[in-house]
């Protein structure tokens, strides 16, 4: 049976509270055993603009977003204009400001696509219930709830759980929550224009929903990192928020640094001497991180890096979504030394992934680079189990004693590492060229040499690495290649039109060094492959093409800051 | 046994120019080292690209010699992760000043306790003597016939300017001031700033050893000099005709960045000892 999907966005300004109001929405759908993703799209100010957050419900777990709305819950003028086009046939509108007059346009529109539009006074409701102003919202929740026939009880209690540590009046929270769900406004014709879908329970609360930035912080925990070097840059800074917020708790060492080339530098310094550190930063911060990345790459220190992708060079367009950083991840940093490049796609693969690059980072002695996107970072993500946790792998030697040299020449071209202590050989790390035992050096025969042997790590990496995973048809006709949040919404698509179409998907979440067999069985037996990819020139698709020559003929690619919505891979293979 | 000053020895032949006021300082260094005690496992030191950087291979250490202008936040990161190793980040005055600059600042101004060992040789000299913030004005240099359009940045009053933890100031021709004072910058919980006027025969050459002698003084033959008041520091800073060397300002009561840190307040282990498996079931309670 093909998924259900209906979904609901509020739409408003910065700072008007609709990310709170769209947690709790999801938290309380949560319980009620509806599966939930939401998706966040704002401006980069404080205050004013115009914001969304979109619920996508469904019965089967989903993480992607459609482009349309059943309802549209407006708190400003500005956001029901932008937002009414996406409105579905037979959708609801709720709004509760007075000065919002729709055009003629717009009520023609309304009229043809049978959508109810309702006023709300939610502001004199709160006042009524006892509240104050602000919490028109929550009266604003509590209609909705009622509209999607849901028990009251759930949403109180998981409002009071949201507010209990926070200084607001908790009964009028209730009593607000209350007074929506019990609005002289609300019809039962609203309830039944929207075809909800089926709820199913399962342990623990209906399991987990956090960000993947929730993930990520979760999951370099696990892994035993000690050490978070901050420095702000959207979408990655709720990484450091959720760091920071934890740290007395975790006891990990939390330091803002005064910019991107510090914190790196401060994570590779933590690195060489043998605990684990995390930096994360979006491409701008990325790019001051480079020359570091090359040092780390030169010196064989364990490095991590997370690059958080949003759309556009320089600024761009900074607090939305993207996947245009591929090429910088893969090139960044001057002269030839190994690197991985993994991606993750989701909440689960954010904290399984983190855990193995540094598995992969301190084992090959190199950085690693895991790309995320504005739309894994921030968006919210449901899903039954965690995933389990990573066995911590260091590769590192515990005694130095004999003619061991940090970078002996070996089979693999892994040398032996050790953590600097008291009782072991001291070291150089270097970054200029150098002999086995650090030392610096010019000459031909031992610059070759050393080349060769970081190399060959990856080499050895290469066949350690898995090759992509096919999702979908066992046998399909037609295969989309991706990585990143593309698989969200490529396989959220193929579960909605299951029976139309035998559709694959291969997916890419180590990138390099690039595992190819399995593309290449695809390609011998003459599939239809589609790249899609959240940039502009198929970044993946270019690095395949340097790799093993192939080109793709079909490109699916989308650079306007949004992700990819399940309508668009649900139109594309409709024509 | 105790440390040796030969153990610090490494089996590279030096690179410097003859005259180098680099052999003196690594000389200086590792008796001060051998003197306190430490051993090179013991010993993080980080270096930065340039004539000084070159000396990495030259000291035996848990070395790294890292990349232009960055060997304070590698020193930083490898100090928070392991107390136990005494850490010097090693910088010439061009990295420091030009590169770095904002690194250094926000080293003072965090005071981690590590010791920041500037080389101050007027330029830049192993790319073939550019001029750095410290550079004489109308002094030809390369690329620049005429000399340096601006003014300079003294280095002294810049580094008082951020309350340090600990300024003193050497002269690489006095190995035996020198010695002294990296075992009392070491010695020092704090953000410990030393910086060594340093020969350069090829890049530097008004700074000779026969200038140094008449026109450089010890701060200690000031009498009843006191090294606690920034405001002495400032009054014998302002003049350079004596240049004073010796500690020039210290202040013990400031507070590491380390010290300073809620999460780290109960811990008894370092971070290179804690990375284990973390679990996350309580954290994951909320998500529930």
């Amino acid at each position: 049976m093909p998924s259900q999907r209906i979904s609901v966005k509020f739409g408003g300004a910065s700072g008007q509270g609709i990310n709170t109001i769209g947690v709790l929405l999801v938290r309380a759908l949560k319980r009620d055993g509806q599966r939930v993703f939401a998706y966040r799209e704002y401006p980069s100010l404080i205050k004013g603009g115009i914001a969304s957050y979109q619920v996508d419900i469904s019965n089967k777990e989903i993480n992607s977003s459609s482009r349309y709305c059943n309802i549209l819950l407006a708190f400003t003028p500005n956001s029901l204009n932008e937002y009414l086009k996406d409105v579905k046939e037979n959708g609801i509108i709720v709004y509760d400001r007075k000065d919002i007059n729709l055009t003629d346009e717009q009520k023609l529109y309304i009229e043809k696509k049978n959508i109810s539009s309702i006023f709300l006074d939610s502001e004199n409701i709160a006042l009524e219930a006892g509240g104050i102003k602000i919490m028109s919202n929550i009266v604003v929740l509590g209609f909705l709830w009622r509209i999607l026939e849901s028990k009251l009880d759930i949403l109180v209690s998981v409002v009071l759980r949201h507010f209990e540590n926070k200084n607001v009046d908790l009964k009028a929270e209730e009593n607000c929550v209350r007074a929506g769900y019990n609005s002289a406004t609300f019809r039962p014709e609203y309830a039944k224009k929207i075809d909800k879908p089926k709820k199913e329970m399962f342990n623990n609360n209906n399991g987990y929903v956090m960000t993947g930035n929730n993930a990520i912080a979760l999951g370099a925990i696990s892994a035993g990192v000690r050490a978070y070097y901050a420095y702000p840059m959207t979408p990655s800074t709720s990484i450091f928020k959720y760091m920071g917020e934890h740290a007395k708790e975790t006891g990990i060492l939390v330091k803002q640094a005064e910019n991107e080339i510090t914190a790196v530098q401060m994570a590779m310094g933590s690195m060489y001497m043998g605990t684990r550190s995390l930096v994360a930063t979006s491409g701008g911060g990325f790019d001051l991180m480079s020359e570091t990345i090359s040092c780390a790459g030169m010196s064989e220190t364990p490095l991590v890096v997370i690059l958080s992708q949003r759309t556009g060079a320089a600024t761009g367009l900074p607090t939305w979504t993207g996947a245009s950083d591929l090429n910088i991840a893969l090139k960044a940093g001057h002269g030839e030394f190994p690197r991985v490049v993994i991606a993750t796609s989701d909440a689960k693969s954010s904290y399984t992934l983190i855990q193995k690059a540094f598995n992969l980072a301190e084992i090959y002695q190199l950085p690693v680079i895991l790309l995320m996107e504005k739309q894994i970072s921030e968006s919210i993500f449901n899903f039954k189990e965690m995933p389990r946790v990573e066995k911590i792998e260091r590769g590192c030697i515990e005694k130095t004693e004999g003619e061991v040299q940090r970078y002996q020449i070996t089979d693999t071209g892994i040398s032996p590492r050790w953590i600097p202590s008291k009782d072991k050989k001291p070291y150089l790390a270097n970054s200029d060229e150098h002999s086995q035992d650090g030392s610096s050096i010019e000459d031909s025969e031992r610059t070759i040499a050393m080349a060769n042997k970081r190399l060959k790590k990856l080499e050895t990496l290469t066949k350690e690495l898995p090759e992509p995973t096919l999702y979908g048809d066992k046998n399909p006709d037609l295969v989309f290649v991706s990585w990143g949040s593309v698989k969200n919404t490529v396989i959220d698509a193929i579960e909605a039109d299951k029976d139309s179409r035998k559709v694959g998907y291969l997916h890419y979440e180590y990138i390099s060094p690039l595992k190819t067999e399995r593309l290449e069985e695809l390609i011998a037996t003459n599939k239809r492959l589609v790249l899609v990819e959240n940039n502009q020139t198929g970044q993946l698709g270019n690095f395949i093409k340097e790799n093993i020559g192939y080109e793709f003929k079909e490109k699916l690619l989308k650079y306007d800051g949004r992700p990819f919505f399940v309508e668009d891979i649900l139109d594309f293979l409709k024509n | 046994m105790g440390v040796k000053i030969t153990d610090y020895n490494s089996p590279n032949i030096p690179t410097w120019c003859p005259g180098c006021g680099n052999f003196a300082i690594h000389a200086s260094l590792k008796k001060a080292l051998s003197e306190m005690d430490i051993s090179p496992s013991e010993l993080f030191m980080s270096f930065d690209i340039g004539c000084n950087g070159n000396g990495a291979d030259m000291i035996t250490s848990y070395g790294f010699k890292g990349l232009h202008g960055r060997s304070i936040p590698l020193a930083i990161g490898a100090h928070l992760a392991n107390r136990r190793m005494t850490t010097i980040a090693d910088i010439g005055d061009g990295g420091c000043f030009h590169e770095g600059l904002d690194h250094l600042v926000h080293a003072i101004r965090s005071n981690y306790n590590i010791t920041i060992l500037i080389h101050n040789n007027a330029s830049f000299a192993l790319t073939t003597g550019q001029a750095t913030v410290t550079t004489p004005k109308e002094k030809p240099m390369y690329g620049l016939p005429k000399g340096i359009p601006e003014r300079n940045i003294s280095i002294p009053e810049f580094i008082l300017n951020q309350d340090p933890s600990f300024y003193a100031r050497t002269y690489s021709g006095n190995l035996l001031q020198m010695g002294e004072i990296f075992k009392a910058a070491i010695g020092n919980k704090g953000c410990s700033i030393v910086e060594v006027l340093q020969l350069c025969p090829t890049y530097n050459r008004e700074f000779t050893p026969e200038w140094a002698k008449e026109n450089i003084k010890d701060v200690n033959e000031i009498e009843n000099y006191n090294a606690d008041s920034i405001e002495s520091a400032r009054t014998v800073l302002t003049n350079n005709s004596p240049l004073y060397t010796g500690i020039i300002y210290q202040n013990k009561t400031l507070p590491t960045f380390y010290d300073s840190l809620e999460s780290r307040k109960d811990s008894i282990t370092e971070l290179v000892d804690e990375v284990k498996t973390h679990d996350i079931k309580n954290l994951l309670k909320y998500f529930e």
